[in-house]
């Protein structure tokens, strides 16, 4: 009779979720490039000395040794390749950080290859980490999320005609995943959201540029409103549900604008 | 086999009791038979006893009004103790912290218990921890220092930050604790946001009379 040897592989990973087991030990969610979703024990990486715990913090990209087994794997020898440091000591920068990573463990099965979703996530943790428009960084991740699992949204014809679309403010419809001509009267089963002429623009923009160049953009804050609300709308018919980093998200967002007003405020003063 | 298979093949009272212990944290099924096949042989004396600590817990034990501590009356010793400091408050994730700070016998201050930590991506926000409680006590209290002494990690960080943001208005002094290189361990072994702490917050190493001397 023959014994299965367990099977043992390294690989780079980011760290997506944790959770406590037992005395000391943690459980963590991985994503990594070839085998998709991965849920393993890291054995006392609770204890001060322990040579894990450190390095298997969230978001953090690392290389782990995983040693496969029948339900959750057994993680050691791990070390880091990009700690992500600048999400560490803000806080809104933290609160996208934390949907960018529930997205990325939404989209994606066990064993299942993502190599692109995985380089993508690094990117835009690596850029959330510097950039100034967090809030335009993560609308490209949505759009280039939704366009790398097959719903890229449709932005040159109406989704119920098939008319191409002239410049001008139209609507967007998550349930058929485009835009719908202006003239179009929605009926009641069908929920449409406004989608100015800017936010039209930003969002071809958005499904053909880099994530350099959406760092890089100016916006007004009504139309990164909107756009906002288009692209999580259209999540959440994808997901067909909400994420539970979401409220955290916007508290943090609605507390900073709060800030940030009075700021302007008093200085105006 | 699982602990419904090990449920099925027991004495009804037993499984029930097996199943029991199976909900219980980092119990799994062959522990939960160990323990209910402990408690079977163990005399009926200690077995009442050890039901009525169980039950005592759960009826007696209430969060204490001011800190939010697991305590026995509406105030937890710790608060009722006026020799303790009444300036400083330590605020910590759970309770077990509490005895962690308490072993340690260097703080005589007073405690908060966030009872959690703000983790988006596990759905858990500020509203779900005792802020409010906290942020009414420091309206109510004259308090010159606060003290987050939430895990070191990135939920912990987040958590000190929000409060830092929360009660920074108030004017009162926040103090997070040191972080760094645990004693015992390797350097080589040490991740770079530890490594960070410990050089960002190195001491200067005092001269011994030794030194001095000569």
């Amino acid at each position: 009779m023959t014994s299965k040897r367990p099977f043992t592989y390294t690989t780079d990973a980011v760290v997506l979720r944790i959770s406590n087991l037992g005395e000391a030990d943690r459980i963590v969610t991985l994503i990594t490039p070839v085998h998709g979703l991965i849920r393993g024990v890291a054995k006392s990486a609770r204890k001060p000395n322990s040579k894990l715990g450190g390095h298997l913090d969230l978001f953090r990209h690392v290389i782990v040794s995983v040693r496969e087994t029948r339900s959750l794997h057994g993680l050691s020898q791990v070390s880091t390749i990009n700690g992500f440091r600048g999400l560490r000591d803000n806080l809104q920068r933290f609160s996208h950080a934390a949907y960018v990573s529930e997205l990325s463990e939404r989209f994606s099965v066990e064993s299942g290859a993502n190599r692109p979703l995985f380089q993508l996530l690094i990117n835009v943790l690596d850029s959330l980490e510097t950039t100034t428009q967090e809030e335009l960084i993560v609308r490209f991740f949505e759009m280039r999320l939704l366009q790398l699992n097959g719903f890229a949204p449709e932005l040159s014809r109406c989704v119920e005609t098939g008319v191409e679309l002239e410049p001008n403010n139209h609507f967007y419809s998550p349930d058929q995943g485009g835009l719908i001509h202006n003239n179009y009267q929605p009926s009641g089963e069908t929920a449409v959201l406004p989608a100015s002429l800017n936010t039209i623009k930003l969002l071809r923009f958005l499904s053909k540029t880099d994530i350099t160049q959406a760092g890089n953009v100016k916006a007004k804050e009504n139309d990164i409103r909107q756009l906002s609300r288009i692209l999580r709308e259209q999540i959440h018919h994808v997901l067909d549900r909400r994420l539970r980093s979401e409220p955290f998200m916007d508290e943090i967002r609605s507390r900073n604008l709060y800030i940030s007003k009075h700021i302007d405020r008093s200085g105006s003063d | 086999m699982t602990s419904s298979d090990i449920a099925r093949s027991a004495a009804p009272p037993v499984a029930r009791l097996i199943e029991a212990f199976h909900r219980l944290p980092g119990i799994g099924p062959k522990s939960a038979q160990r323990l209910t096949y402990h408690l079977i042989r163990m005399p009926q004396e200690e077995a009442n006893e050890f039901a009525a600590a169980i039950l005592g817990v759960k009826e007696k034990i209430v969060l204490c009004n001011i800190c939010a501590n697991i305590s026995e009356g509406e105030e937890c010793a710790i608060c009722s103790d006026l020799q303790r400091d009444q300036t400083r408050i330590c605020v910590v994730e759970e309770p077990l912290d509490v005895i962690a700070i308490e072993r340690a016998n260097v703080f005589s201050g007073q405690y908060h218990v966030l009872h959690g930590i703000i983790s988006p991506v596990n759905g858990i926000g500020p509203k779900d921890l005792k802020l409010r409680e906290l942020i009414s006590r420091l309206q109510n209290q004259t308090i010159e220092e606060i003290i987050i002494a939430t895990s070191p990690n990135l939920e912990g960080d987040a958590t000190a930050m929000y409060i830092q943001k929360l009660i920074g208005p108030l004017g009162i002094t926040i103090t997070r604790l040191a972080r760094g290189l645990p004693s015992g361990s390797d350097i080589e072994y040490a991740d770079d946001s530890t490594l960070a702490h410990a050089l960002e917050s190195r001491t200067e190493i005092p001269l011994s009379p030794d030194n001095t001397s000569g």
